[in-house]
């Protein structure tokens, strides 16, 4: 770092008036604002690198292109089930007589033919096997069933 | 010392660069907004991104209580959804999920909360009314979500063949959702000998065969020739109202007939049975047919027009030169010959003059047909290990992609007129078979199931 003396040219031109005068420094010391910037190029320099997510291709355009899709799909078999025989199938009401069509054509895209299964405590047996009857035609190969942990009660 | 100021402009220029470049990421460079269209008559039904509309085709509903009506609209509602299946443009959400649907009682009830819960984007409704005469039928496409009608249209005619409004449905439909030109109503030809055999009490007769016409699928199958002679290779005229076959009716000597199926007038003979002359192909306009002849002492090609006139040589090659096909524009012929040693697919210009180039580099190759526009195809059958089967050869790229795959032998192949499918005859099933299959290897349906059954050909 070199070592700057303030007054070494200021005073220089006032040798001989037999006054010295404390001048104030009429520039900006730039010098440690560019040592900081110089650090903080080289520190963009390198993680600029690093900030890049992948490679940028474009993609082609096909009409019939498959999306893949991991989403999960749900089945929740209310506690009405048995007066009603509708299920939801994530959002959508569901009667029990399409929910194997349904289930049929949300895994055409999928590579994991599975399903969750979310029942209610008072659902029979009775009623959840015939739920994952219509799975089963509908070509699923897994069926989870989806329960919860118990709490501090033990319920 | 100090710095002099003027150092620091290259050094904050330099840094200055740096940030534009280092806060020029993709996300500003985002397009313009695309300014809002006035929004059109939507009138095609889609599904969601990425994949194929799913459409239900319900029974017709009856309007009239006699039961050939009632028959008439089962009938087209299972025919139209076996169309549209056909195609695979659409995802056919299968009948038998239907069961607890109530049918339409008019165009304005429909039950569409029920069609959205199976998941449908468009449902196809009808209605069959018996008139004096005939019967109507009217048919309207609705899009389920937004419960409108995308296609409307009214029929009137026989009763006797439901099956052809059915198929005029599913082409409109097809035309008109996917611009896609359907196949359901044409027609496939092949000889079969299963008459013969009736006739010789079980024994197979291969010197019996007669020429039959169906439907694209197989329906309403149909004899056209009653010779009890040998009768092969039928080919269709471009207009779908001829067909061309080779006959030995006359002297045990094969000739090429033409038979003008829908009028009852006997068959023409062009070539008046001057040599012997078989394997027929009509030219894509319909005016010229092409035809292996030995009428100079060797099997050659020749070029004649649909009367017999101007009778012109193709080829001139000590060799067997035969099963000529037309080039879509109907300016080059493909055909096999075994001048290199075994049988090959070569192409000539429909006028001659140039030598043949070769095409196909099997141990077997034979019976070549051309697909038409927009594929600029030649399907042929080839020996692949011990079996034939179907090879499709790209004429631009010069690429070849196998569709079946040593299941019995797979012969004879023809384009369907949308060149989306093809028919071939098949031995996959014990007896020799006219099948359908996509080009692209999928979707195999049985035609025939009688008899033995050969060398098919596709309407246009």
């Amino acid at each position: 770092m070199p070592k700057v003396s303030p007054g070494a040219g200021a005073t220089s031109g006032r040798r001989g008036r037999g006054r010295r005068v404390a001048s104030s420094l009429a520039e900006i010391n730039v010098v440690p604002l560019v040592d900081v910037m110089l650090v903080l190029l080289i520190i963009f320099m390198v993680a600029a690198p690093m900030m890049q997510h992948g490679l940028d291709v474009n993609l082609p355009v096909s009409r019939r292109a498959p999306e893949l899709s991991e989403s999960r799909l749900y089945v929740t078999v209310p506690e009405s089930f048995a007066r009603e025989r509708v299920v939801r199938l994530n959002d959508d009401r569901v009667r029990l007589d399409a929910l194997g069509e349904r289930v049929r054509q949300a895994l055409l895209n999928q590579t994991e033919k599975q399903v969750f299964l979310a029942g209610d405590g008072a659902v029979t047996l009775q009623q959840l096997l015939e739920v994952m009857d219509r799975l089963k035609d509908a070509g699923v190969e897994r069926v989870g069933i989806v329960a919860r942990t118990p709490g501090p009660t033990g319920r | 010392m100090p710095i002099p100021s003027y150092r620091l402009a290259p050094v904050v220029a330099a840094m200055a660069a740096f940030v534009a470049l280092a806060t020029t990421s993709p996300l500003g460079q985002q397009p313009p907004p695309t300014p809002q269209q006035p929004s059109e008559l939507e009138l095609t039904i889609s599904g969601e991104p990425g994949t194929p509309p799913k459409f239900a085709v319900p029974d017709f509903v009856a309007l009239s209580g006699d039961a050939e009506t009632q028959a008439a609209a089962r009938a087209i509602g299972a025919v139209l959804w076996d169309d549209l299946q056909f195609e695979r443009e659409f995802y056919m959400i299968p009948r038998d999920t239907y069961g607890s649907i109530p049918s339409a009682k008019s165009f304005q009830e429909v039950p569409f909360d029920r069609w959205l819960e199976l998941g449908a984007d468009g449902v196809i409704i009808g209605f069959v009314q018996r008139t004096g005469t005939g019967v109507t039928v009217q048919v309207r496409v609705f899009n389920v979500r937004t419960r409108t009608s995308v296609f409307a249209k009214e029929y009137s005619g026989a009763a006797s063949n439901p099956r052809l409004y059915a198929h005029t449905v599913a082409d409109e439909v097809h035309q008109q959702q996917r611009g896609l030109r359907g196949v359901a109503r044409t027609k496939l030809t092949f000889s079969s000998d299963r008459d013969g055999e009736r006739a010789a009490g079980g024994v197979p007769n291969r010197n019996v065969k007669e020429i039959y016409v169906a439907d694209y699928d197989g329906a309403n199958q149909r004899r056209v020739t009653v010779t009890k002679a040998l009768n092969i290779f039928p080919v269709w005229s471009s207009d779908g109202r001829a067909l061309a076959y080779t006959s030995y009716r006359r002297n045990n000597s094969p000739d090429i007939y033409i038979s003008s199926i829908y009028q009852g007038t006997p068959p023409e003979t062009p070539l008046k049975g001057r040599g012997q002359n078989w394997l027929s192909s009509w030219s894509p306009d319909g005016t010229r047919i092409a035809f292996t002849s030995n009428r100079d002492g060797n099997a050659e090609l020749y070029v004649m027009n649909r009367d017999g006139s101007n009778v012109r040589r193709l080829t001139n090659h000590p060799s067997i030169d035969t099963t000529p096909t037309w080039s879509p524009g109907g300016n080059e012929i493909a055909f096999t010959s075994d001048r290199s040693g075994r049988p090959q697919i070569y192409l000539i210009p429909a006028d001659g003059g140039v030598a043949p180039r070769r095409i196909s580099n099997e141990s077997w190759a034979d019976r070549a047909t051309w697909a038409p526009a927009p594929y600029n195809e030649i399907a042929y059958s080839a020996l692949i290990g011990s079996t034939n089967n179907i090879r499709i050869y790209d004429v631009a790229s010069g690429e070849r992609r196998q569709i079946t795959f040593g299941e019995g032998s797979n012969e004879s192949p023809v384009f369907s007129p949308n060149g989306r499918h093809i028919a071939f005859m098949s031995t996959r099933r014990g007896r020799s078979h006219i099948f359908t299959i996509g080009r692209d290897g999928k979707n195999l349906r049985q035609i025939t199931t009688s008899g033995n059954n050969y060398t098919p050909d596709w309407s246009r």
